[in-house]
């Protein structure tokens, strides 16, 4: 007792936090009580002394705060209550008075008895207008407790409560308070007996509608305007009693309100209307739809005017579900439903005109409400439309019509319930009985040039209704659809997209109609012989022959066909049965172009995981091994059209895309017969096909003296290696020794870049899967290429350079799969940055050997390890980043070096893995922008872009960075984009690009500065001889006229 | 806008394709399909001037919004067209773009037309002189509009006005790569 007194003394005098922790612990001891405590305040407690009472009553909250609860005994509890209920009364001591209460009445010992003392003490005594916020959220917060553990108390206390609450309630302005008193609110709204103060409680939350909180920025408490929303629309909604009077507010501030508020309401609609039920909706219908097709049909904005079709949906929806099933199936529709199809019927007598497109919305937005409103709205729009199309007046209008018809259609299919499992009966597709004549009018559609293209639209939507059309009704489509590509509408590129989509879209499901009649007749408009040189006419139709094909052909049956089709006239081509003289370079671009479109399609299925790839190993891949082979030993003397290069080039991508997708086993098999061809020269089991090999000639690649066309075809060679899975191993005796026989054969023997990309590709696929068994190539074999072929000073620069670009390959393969010997072999490339000849050729590597590649890719199933890039990154940037801005006395040759290895490792790696060092790499990048070097100036100018437009949309520190730098920016920017200094395309449209997305990336106040003179001089480059370089100049110029603070 | 509208319900027309372009791959004067490989290197191929035609003067302006429509281009209503775009045979640097109201007693022609001339203003060369005029026959008051648009005084004069600048600009927000439209 006697230290409580003085624990009690020294906290008046100190107001010390210790002092409450003794007097709590002598508590939790058992040494004192509460009791004992208020005992010990006593002469504080009654204290005439206003700022003494307030102390003690506070010491006695913050001690009850922190006191353990099961220290407060029923009575105590008991007593408390009353205490602090009288303390209430008093101006000094409420808010002491209020923090213990906050705390007591969390308290197990706090009984429903309390609950209305306090409650009542609350109402009689508390005057929320006289408290600042934190007081107020106490008395919330009180509130909110009784309500959550003793709700049933307070509701016996019946009016007193709600009115009290009520008066308590009112006028409350803090975003903190109004959200525990809106969840407040919306408990007395679903569980109290409110029925007499529905106009009180409407005031008290309605008032807050539309919420136009914005939080402040740093804002700490976090409450956002979306909490706020949330929290009263869960009020709004809480009780359909609101309805009657909600609903003529809601649409005051529909009429009235900005864009924001417009679709505040809209959603709070979207939530009430259900809520308050069909009589009410029915009630307001009229007015609500008058206001709703205000903003449908004049809309201020998209959004809204989604906002205010979904809300109509709701309406609809509330009105017509509680139907019972007797009025469902009896398709009287009555009420707005009825009047507003009428309207937009009477609307769309005009299809061409702007308004009959909200109107169709309208209707659109219908067919999702309910089943029997849907039905309706289909019968009133769709036979009106039929009836306009076929309407002779009407004739001009038939496109729009088709349009519109084309939107009825997919809304229609949308309605429909989408279970992949079970087929829709008859009768729940709704288009069905309109199927005949629908399908009519879009057939006829497709006839007349104008509307062809929403006659597409429609079919597509029509034969996407599932279960809709029948096999023969599709037969007849495609028939439609056939007439119309050969029609001459080829030269309409949309139009033929569309068509080509439609046909891809009904071969998915029903191939034969496609195979029978559209592909005959494309195959049959293939020539087989290419035309002439100068007949670029006939070359134009081939080609869009050969893209609707490209489309067309994934299916798997069609790509049979397609295949078998194309390797004949491949062959036609190729061998053509009469020798012929004279320009063979159109037969090798019309082969060229038939193997593209093989390519193009595979590609598509290999993406799409189509199973039936595998099969071409045996029917497709031997007969193009059997058709280049021959041709190069063929050809000593006359050219044959497939010993073309760019032909090799694109029947190796063939081979490559079909052996990605065979088994480690199956692949094993083919490395065989590859083998046998390449190593042994025998080529009977690779090489299947029409031509016969000729026995005398030998076929022998690797061989030092064999003809370059021989040596093209390691090509095809490393197309079928690059693609192997790494449990399939070479059937050589020894691969260490096969790799340095390549790489020999790279420096020696290889006479041109398509057979040494292929040997480099092949070593760098091979060493990144079989690293295992390499170890002797990779330290002895690759140190003796290092040191004769790259560092010796002996070897012509060219030779270096390929050699350099050798290196990047092999240290890649180690690279991405995360060989360690990988930094040596990069830390070679820097030691030659000092070299006269080539140190920008090894500091070009630096970055190329982290570059992206198509060759040692998952899909050709090298070893790629996770986050290489940001390894290599975070191991080299560094050094770079040291080289590129060491002092004056450096060399500046050097320098320059490490700027281009910059420029180029970052051009190879995602923006995330030196987004972090962005304030480094500005002042260097810039220095970049000097380099004489176009390719360079590119890229710099397209990392910046990348970097400005990744910060536009959130205002991140790197657009600081863009800021800090913005007037050296623009005014290189500015110099890059005039042809006088810039005679690179490239370079000039990346300038203007960067400059057209500055406005939109830096605040205005630090570019205002710059405004006038880049709108001059952006002017200037509006007479920019290309085109496109025109076009980025006005998308720029346009954004900083745009641009004001 | 205030008052009644001059048109509520007009004409909506399909917008033409945006380019006349080949597609993907194919190249005019070429006997080869376009590898991707190769497609950088073609673009710096040269700075052979390519002049400024009817396309690249309509797509400038096709994209304006109408004043009285803003969800509807100019193009869309027919207001503007490639063919209504003309040069002077003797001087290329002189061109008329002639531009048709959808209704003959509307009041938004001379907005319209000055939204045109200051797209153009902005988006050509110095050295082109610019005739805007209203179709003969579409409008009541087709020699006063006429005279007012190419009235260099005039222009500026109505530029001066903060209410009119703002709403040319927002009609004008719509012009530009990231507005297509086509896109619904």
């Amino acid at each position: 007792m006697e230290s409580l007194q003085r624990v009690v003394r020294t906290w008046i005098a100190s107001e010390q936090e210790e002092e409450v922790d003794t007097a709590v612990s002598e508590i939790g001891s058992g040494n004192a009580t509460l009791l004992d405590v208020v005992k010990a305040l006593g002469e504080y407690l009654t204290s005439e002394e206003d700022e003494l009472r307030t102390k003690g009553v506070e010491f006695l909250s913050l001690v009850i705060g922190k006191c353990p609860p099961e220290k407060l005994s029923r009575q105590s509890v008991r007593v408390l209550v009353s205490f602090y209920c009288g303390k209430l009364e008093d101006t000094e001591t409420i808010i002491p008075a209020l923090k213990g209460l906050v705390s007591l009445t969390c308290m197990p010992a706090f009984a429903s008895t309390d609950a209305i003392e306090v409650m009542n003490g609350l109402v009689k005594h508390v005057r929320m207008k006289a408290l600042v916020q934190s007081q107020r959220f106490m008395v919330y917060k009180i509130i909110d407790t009784l309500m959550a553990k003793h709700r049933d108390a307070l509701k016996s206390m019946g009016k007193d409560f709600l009115s009290g609450y009520i008066s308590l309630a009112e006028g409350e302005k803090d975003p903190r308070n109004l959200l525990l008193a809106f969840a407040i609110d919306r408990i007395l709204l679903l569980e109290f007996d409110i029925s007499a103060y529905i106009e009180d409680l409407f005031n008290i939350t309605f008032c807050y509608f539309p919420i136009t909180f914005r939080p402040p920025p740093d804002d700490p408490y976090g409450i956002t305007t979306d909490d706020l929303k949330n929290a009263l629309s869960a009020c709004l909604n809480a009780t359909p009693l609101f309805g009657p009077v909600a609903i003529p507010l809601f649409l005051e501030k529909l009429t009235a309100g900005t864009p924001v508020t417009k679709r505040d309401t809209l959603k709070g609609l979207d939530s009430c209307l259900p809520v308050y039920g069909a009589s009410v909706a029915r009630t307001h219908a009229r007015k609500l739809w008058n206001s709703l097709k205000l903003e449908i049909f004049q809309p201020t904005d998209s959004t809204t005017e989604q906002a205010a079709l979904h809300t109509t949906q709701v309406l609809i929806r509330t009105i017509y579900s509680t139907q019972t099933g007797e009025e469902q199936a009896n398709d009287d529709i009555q009420g707005l439903a009825k009047d507003a199809c009428e309207e937009c019927i009477q609307i769309l007598r005009e299809p061409e005109k702007s308004q009959a497109k909200p109107a169709i919305k309208v209707m659109c937005a219908f067919m999702a409400t309910t089943p029997s409103v849907a039905r309706f709205t289909l019968s009133q729009v769709t036979p009106h439309l039929v009836k306009l199309f076929l309407n002779p007046d009407e004739l001009p209008n038939r496109a729009p019509t088709l349009r519109l018809l084309a939107d009825v259609i997919s809304a229609a299919r949308d309605s429909m319930p989408n279970d992949p499992e079970t087929l829709p009966a008859e009768e729940d597709i709704p288009l069905a009985p309109y199927k005949d004549e629908v399908l009519g009018v879009l057939t006829v559609g497709l006839t007349a040039g104008s509307s062809a293209q929403p006659a597409l639209d429609g079919l597509k939507a029509l034969v996407t209704t599932r279960a809709l059309l029948a096999d023969d009704e599709l037969g007849f489509v495609v028939h439609k659809v056939n007439e119309l590509l050969q029609d001459g509408q080829e030269e309409n590129e949309d139009i033929s997209d569309s068509a080509l989509d439609l046909l891809t879209t009904i071969s998915a499901s029903a191939p034969c109609h496609v195979a029978e009649t559209t592909l005959p007749l494309l195959f049959s408009s293939l020539p087989d012989r290419a035309p002439p040189r100068d007949a670029q006419a006939a070359r134009l139709k081939y080609w869009r022959t050969l893209a609707s094909l490209t489309k067309l052909c994934t299916q798997p049956d069609l790509f049979e066909t397609l295949v078998v089709r194309l390797l004949t006239k491949l062959d036609l081509v190729c061998v053509p049965p009469n020798v012929e003289d004279g320009d063979m370079e159109p037969g090798a671009a019309y082969a060229h172009s038939l193997l593209r479109t093989v390519v193009d399609v595979l590609r598509t299925k290999v993406e799409s995981g189509h199973a039936d790839v595998i099969k071409y190993v045996d029917r497709l891949v031997p007969r193009l091994y059997n058709l280049f082979i021959y041709s190069t030993l063929m050809s000593n003397g006359t050219y044959m059209v497939a010993t073309d290069p760019r032909l090799v080039s694109v029947a190796a991508q063939v081979i490559t895309l079909v052996v990605q997708m065979l088994s480690a086993q199956r692949q094993e098999t083919f490395v065989g017969a590859l083998f046998a061809a390449y190593i042994q020269g025998d080529v009977k089991q690779l090489a299947e096909g029409h031509r016969k090999i000729p026995s005398d000639k030998k076929f022998d690649p690797f061989d030092v003296d064999v003809s370059p066309l021989q040596k093209n075809l390691l090509s095809l060679f490393a197309a079928a290696i690059v693609a192997l899975h790494k449990e399939v191993a070479l059937p050589v005796p020894d691969e260490a020794a096969f790799l340095d026989m390549l790489l020999h054969w790279t420096v020696t023997v290889a006479d041109n870049a398509l057979q040494k990309d292929a040997a480099v590709h092949t070593i760098s696929s091979i060493l990144n899967k079989r690293t295992d068994w390499l170890s002797t190539f990779l330290t002895d074999k690759l140190d003796v290429f290092w040191t004769n072929q790259i560092a010796s000073d002996a070897q012509p620069s060219e030779k270096r350079r390929q050699a350099i670009s050798t290196w990047t390959w092999i240290t890649k393969a180690l690279l991405v799969r995360g060989d360690p010997r990988a930094a040596d072999h990069v830390d070679r490339l820097f030691q030659l940055f000092g070299n006269d000849e080539i140190s920008w050729d090894a500091a070009r590597a630096v970055g190329g050997v982290v570059a992206t590649d198509k060759i040692l890719t998952k899909k050709n199933h090298a070893v790629v390890k996770f986050l290489y890039a940001q390894k290599y990154c975070s191991s080299v940037l560094p050094r770079i980043i040291d080289g590129a801005k060491s002092s004056e006395d450096a060399d500046p040759k050097q320098q320059n070096a490490y700027l281009v290895a910059l420029t180029s490792i970052i051009k190879s790696v995602p923006k995330t893995v030196y987004a972090h060092q962005m304030p480094t790499l500005m002042p260097l990048l810039l220095r970049g922008l000097d380099l004489p070097d176009f390719e360079i100036r590119a890229s710099v100018i397209d990392t910046l872009l990348a970097t400005a437009e990744g910060s536009s949309s959130s205002k991140t520190k790197e657009n600081n960075i863009v800021a800090e730098h913005a007037s050296s920016l623009v005014s290189t920017m500015l110099k890059n984009s005039m042809v006088r200094d810039m005679p690179s395309v490239r370079v000039r449209t990346s300038a203007l690009r960067f400059l057209a997305v500055l406005p939109d990336v830096v605040r205005y106040d630090v570019l205002h500065p710059q405004k006038a003179v880049v709108i001059r001089e952006i002017g200037k480059v509006l007479d920019d001889p290309k085109k496109t370089v025109r076009k980025e100049a006005v998308e720029a110029r346009t954004n900083w006229f745009k641009f004001s603070g | 806008m205030s008052g009644e509208a001059f048109n509520p319900n007009p004409v909506v027309f399909a917008p033409t394709k945006s380019a006349r372009s080949l597609p993907h791959g194919f190249r005019l004067n070429s006997l080869w399909l376009d590898d991707d490989e190769n497609r950088d290197e073609e673009l710096d191929d040269s700075n052979e001037a390519e002049v400024i035609d009817q396309d690249e003067i309509f797509e400038l302006i096709r994209s304006i919004s109408d004043p009285e429509h803003r969800n509807m281009t100019l193009e869309q209503l027919a207001v503007v067209s490639a063919p209504q775009i003309s040069f002077d045979p003797r001087n290329s640097d002189r061109l008329t773009v002639e531009f048709t109201p959808t209704v003959p007693h509307c009041g938004m022609s001379t907005f319209i037309g000055l939204s045109i001339r200051v797209r153009l203003l902005r988006s050509l060369p110095h050295r082109y002189k610019v005739d805007i005029r209203v179709k003969p026959g579409s409008h009541q008051s087709e020699h006063a509009l006429n005279k007012q648009l190419n009235d260099k005084e005039r222009v500026a004069a109505a530029l001066e006005n903060p209410a009119l600048l703002e709403v040319l600009e927002q009609c004008l927000s719509t012009v530009g790569r990231n507005a297509d439209p086509s896109a619904e």
